[in-house]
């Protein structure tokens, strides 16, 4: 291994948890919806109208594929936190209005904020939160789940993959424990949307939150799976036309769902391949930063995990300076949807990491266009940076 | 002939003769009993809706897919509502109570 990497000729991205690149072929379906096919897709008198709409429910069936869902139970969002937010507050809310004496709502501590926020919210409108911790490999013990719920519960929303750690929560165990107690169930698939196969129906899963960008699509896209059987209802937030079956009112942007559905196919299709190729690097990257760095630490279960995510404590070195002596190399120290706050990572703590150890920490997301040179920069890289030495910018 | 009762939106109980065959919305549509029924029974509306007695409700046929779609739709939804165009009279259902509710929602005059 050269003691000075390879310069890279642009910055390499490993922090495909945060976002990732839109797929070129992507954004080749999408464009011609800028262009040329710019229809409303609610405009049902003329033939510009009905061609938006052809492609919107092209979009809706690809996107209802990859997660085993029925076409009609896709409703289009502007992302995840939107679809969250209709979720929770939507079921608590219609359930509270129909009479419904139950008021708890259990979810947990590694959540995304926007989930946390949701459910922390409904406080004020009389429900009550209760907010489970993790075991010290970050997956939610399901006797927790059980035990949480003696008490009559509305809503459990427990995420499918974690933004920060990658690890998978087992969703058919824990939807079904949640139906047994009588308990609408809600996951969070944003990060598991095409890197783990999903099957919503048959894990009797009642609410979904997908997000296009985690996917080589197009941000500002999302969507929310609503079950139709038994039929799952929501209070929508926004007033308005009525579009998305009374839920999500607004003019469809069909370029973004359009992407949003091409991305879900392009995933669906080289899932496996991707799964494999993706997991390959990943062994690569903690394999020669095991030699260079003795004593780093992977946060998380490794077994439970989506592929392309690493969760390192380094021994010696604070994360901000690892990345200020390696600037062409795009990592995280936590969440980005949380890293305008500065403090440590709220999941590393439910985990039980000290303060100092979440400042030695770094989030790594391996994706589909990283190569085999970006893994032995970044390898290098940090090795060279934890031995207090910067890395030549280009 | 089989009876049934509509619970008017001032509380008014109106007890009308109900034909076998017939729909809620048809009986209602009979004895001038206020309910819209804008698409004249084909589910492409939520303007027939109405709040089945909790004690008749769980005698009425499940509500197919589309039902629930115009449900979904419906203004003032209730645990026990249904459309009226969907609840066929027969011999069991002799005594029906149904309730309409406080407003409907339809698209088409809005």
């Amino acid at each position: 291994m050269n003691d000075r990497p390879p310069r890279p000729n642009r910055p390499v991205y490993l922090d495909n948890q945060a976002t990732t690149r839109c797929d070129p072929r992507v954004l080749e379906t999408m464009l011609p919806f800028f262009t040329e096919r710019y229809g409303n897709p609610h405009s049902v008198e003329h033939v510009m109208g009905h061609d938006a709409e052809a492609a919107v429910e092209a979009a809706r069936a690809q996107v209802a594929a990859l997660v085993g869902a029925d076409v009609k139970e896709i409703v289009f969002t502007s992302g995840a936190t939107e679809s969250n937010n209709i979720a929770i507050k939507g079921a608590a809310r219609f359930a509270a209005r129909m009479g419904n004496e139950r008021r708890r709502v259990v979810t947990v501590a590694t959540e995304h904020k926007c989930v946390l926020e949701s459910v922390a919210d409904l406080a004020d409108e009389g429900f009550a939160p209760v907010f489970l911790p993790v075991r010290s490999d970050g997956l939610l013990d399901p006797a927790a789940l059980r035990d949480a719920l003696t008490e009559p519960t509305l809503l459990v929303s427990v995420m499918a993959v974690n933004n920060e750690i990658g690890v998978v929560q087992d969703i058919p165990a824990l939807a079904a424990i949640a139906k047994e107690a009588g308990a609408l169930f809600h996951t969070d698939i944003a990060q598991a949307t095409g890197k783990i196969p999903l099957d919503l129906t048959g894990w009797r899963v009642d609410l979904a939150s997908i997000s296009g960008h985690k996917l080589y699509g197009p941000k500002g896209v999302g969507a929310l799976f609503v079950r139709r059987r038994p039929r799952v209802r929501l209070a929508p937030l926004f007033s308005g036309g009525g579009q998305e079956r009374g839920l999500r009112s607004g003019t469809l942007p069909a370029p973004l769902i359009v992407g949003l559905g091409e991305a879900c196919r392009l995933a669906q299709a080289d899932m496996a391949e991707e799964t494999a190729r993706i997991a390959a690097l990943r062994a690569r990257l903690l394999g020669q930063l095991q030699r260079d760095i003795p004593g780093i630490v992977v946060n998380g279960s490794m077994s439970a995990r989506i592929a392309g995510n690493l969760n390192l404590t380094f021994p010696a070195a604070a994360a901000a300076d690892l990345m200020a002596r390696a600037p062409e190399l795009c990592v995280s120290t936590g969440s980005a949807c949380s890293s305008a706050a500065i403090e440590p990572s709220y999941v590393l703590r439910a985990l039980g990491l000290s303060d100092a150890a979440a400042a030695r920490t770094l989030r790594i997301g391996i994706g589909r266009f990283t190569s085999p040179a970006d893994i032995d920069y970044a390898a290098a890289a940090l090795a060279a940076a934890h031995a207090g030495r910067a890395t030549p910018v280009a | 002939m089989p009876k049934m009762t509509f619970i008017e939106r001032d509380g008014t109980r109106r007890e009308v003769d109900a034909p076998l065959g017939l729909s809620v919305l048809e009986i209602a549509h009979q004895h001038d009993v206020d309910i819209e029924g804008a698409c004249e029974g084909s589910l492409a509306c939520s303007t027939c809706h109405v709040i089945v007695d909790p004690a008749w409700f769980r005698k009425l046929a499940t509500p197919t897919e589309d039902e629930e779609d115009m449900l979904d739709l419906a203004f003032g939804l209730t645990e026990t509502s249904r459309l009226g165009c969907q609840i066929v009279m027969t011999e069991a259902l002799d005594g029906l109570v149904v309730k309409l509710p406080a407003g409907t929602r339809n698209l088409l005059n809005d």
